[in-house]
């Protein structure tokens, strides 16, 4: 059996055969899956700089020269590389005194805050196939973007305590501001305008208190208050959609959750995107006490929206880039920010970034050509071997070779 | 006379199974400049399904092709799957804690200009 790294669902469960270099047989995998896999064939890179290929000692020693000589580097990525890597990542940049950052800075940061610090009571996805009877979609689309998340945990499968699936026992909520192919199959769909979420927790805070709702469909809210009202054992899966309508109100979030934890159990799993955001924001709260945005200058930590990759791209003067393709991700300032200063690119893959790096350096893809750990987007901390044979390193060997060159 | 419309980023399966085998094929491009528009706008537009629109604003601009959502209707909004096209849109005002990545407003008007390629999108970014 095979991990697949393409999302944080990390499926433990997929079939691969390869023969002669190719795939030829998998199952069990998802279309994300599928293309992730079939990833193993297309645009690897080679080690450059400047866009000469070099040997990997060359790239290596001139990311290091790079790193040493800046006053202000930036390691920034990291979501879709290993514990092993991540951690590998934080005692570089503590030993450079630099800035480290990953993409939960401009994603689900605030949110897996609250969760990691226990201020939003959350739960397994094996807790949420076993137990829960209200599943709410919260500008998520996980048919698109955790394509298995409905069929593995959180719809259609029976549980412990859910044995006549979600025909009967599980109603599925989707809040959007579109119809997304999840709200598609859900039983009940609410849309919001784009930024009302605020308004939308406002009226079902209403609802629940029994008051007339200021906001939406009267009766369909009223409709929504009841359901919320009798579940078991709710969960809330929130996505982009809602952790940037609310932005720094994520407050209005949590209060919310715990007016539901008032009248019956809910629990919250944010839909994580890259395979392993969780992984580094757990690990740099362990290291550092800040899950993301931290300086090492001065041999001090500092945290801040200062040190965030948006902030940091303005003011530091090296980039050392890994597990992430900012240049097709961040807004085009930052994105012209990094292309501009001294890059260094770790990736298995072809991307702007590599395009534009001074050096880029070659990486096995995990879970396919090398092995390692990673935390699931519910907390749950999933081990995994290659499954075919490379002679490309692994990050947190690169980064080895480059703090010790340093 | 451009119509002035907030855009709305999503993710897509195929969209995202296109980039695994290449941020620079054409099927990646051709999922990554689609904006999905209301009816009524594509009339305010003057322009028909499938249209080469110029989607502009204060940070930067791009060529994408106009096709009528499929979607309730939502005058005013439209809709894109994230990507390069749509982050050059997007502004990295440090005020910002997270940039707006989901509701980008933007100017959009009838264009015979070609669809904006991935390559010119690195270039602006290495000039």
């Amino acid at each position: 059996m095979a991990v697949c790294t393409g999302c944080s669902l990390l499926c433990e469960d997929i079939e691969l055969a390869l023969k002669s270099g190719a795939i030829a047989g998998l199952k069990n995998i998802c279309r994300k899956g599928s293309g992730h896999f079939h990833a193993l064939f297309t645009e690897r890179t080679k080690p450059t700089i400047d866009g000469q290929e070099v040997s990997l000692d060359q790239a290596v020693a001139e990311a290091a020269k790079i790193l040493k000589e800046a006053k202000s580097p930036l390691l920034y990525g990291w979501s879709n590389s290993t514990l092993e890597a991540q951690k590998a990542g934080i005692d570089l940049a503590r030993k450079l005194g630099g800035t480290i950052d990953d993409t939960s800075s401009f994603c689900q940061g605030r949110l897996m805050e609250m969760v990691l610090k226990g201020e939003i009571p959350t739960c397994t996805l094996d807790d949420v196939r076993n137990f829960a009877d209200v599943v709410i979609f919260w500008g998520a689309d996980p048919s698109n973007s955790h394509p298995r998340h409905l069929s593995r945990f959180s719809y259609y499968p029976r549980g412990e305590k859910r044995d006549k699936g979600y025909e009967e026992e599980r109603n599925s909520i989707a809040i959007d501001v579109r119809k997304s192919d999840t709200a598609r199959l859900c039983k009940y769909y609410f849309k919001v305008p784009p930024g009302g979420d605020a308004e939308f927790i406002a009226a079902v805070g209403d609802v629940l208190d029994g008051k007339v709702p200021k906001y939406g469909d009267k009766k369909k809210m009223i409709e929504l208050g009841t359901v919320l009202r009798k579940a078991e054992f709710g969960v809330v899966f929130p996505g982009l959609g809602l952790v940037y309508s609310l932005g720094e109100r994520m407050n209005l979030f949590s209060d919310l959750m715990a007016k539901l934890n008032g009248i019956s159990t809910y629990k919250v799993v944010p839909m994580v995107g890259h395979y392993n955001m969780r992984g580094f924001n757990q690990l740099m709260l362990d290291e550092t006490g800040f899950i993301n945005q931290v300086s090492f200058k001065d041999g001090k930590i500092s945290h801040g929206p200062e040190h965030s990759v948006v902030a940091a791209s303005k003011s530091c003067d090296a980039a050392l880039v890994i597990g992430s393709d900012p240049l097709s991700a961040l807004p085009f300032g930052v994105a012209k920010s990094l292309a501009r200063m001294p890059l260094i690119a770790i990736d298995p893959k072809r991307s702007l970034t590599t395009d534009a790096a001074r050096v880029v350096i070659p990486s096995a893809i995990y879970g396919l050509e090398a092995g390692g750990s990673a935390i699931r987007m519910d907390g749950v901390k999933v081990q995994f071997e290659p499954v075919t044979a490379s002679d490309l390193p692994t990050d947190e060997a690169i980064l080895a070779r480059i703090k010790e060159a340093i | 006379m451009p119509a002035v419309l907030t855009i709305v980023t999503f993710r897509d399966i195929f969209q995202y199974e296109a980039q695994k085998k290449g941020r620079y094929t054409d099927d990646y491009r051709n999922r990554s400049t689609i904006i999905f528009m209301d009816k009524q706008d594509l009339a305010v537009l003057g322009i028909k399904d499938g249209a080469r629109v110029k989607v502009e604003n204060e940070v930067s601009g791009v060529v994408l092709i106009a096709l009528l959502s499929d979607d309730d209707p939502h005058p005013g909004i439209a809709f894109m799957t994230n990507s390069p096209w749509s982050n050059q849109l997007v502004s990295d005002d440090a005020c910002q804690a997270v940039p707006e990545f989901k509701r980008i407003s933007a100017r959009v008007s009838p264009t015979d200009e070609p669809v904006t390629e991935i390559s010119e999108l690195l270039k602006r970014m290495k000039a």
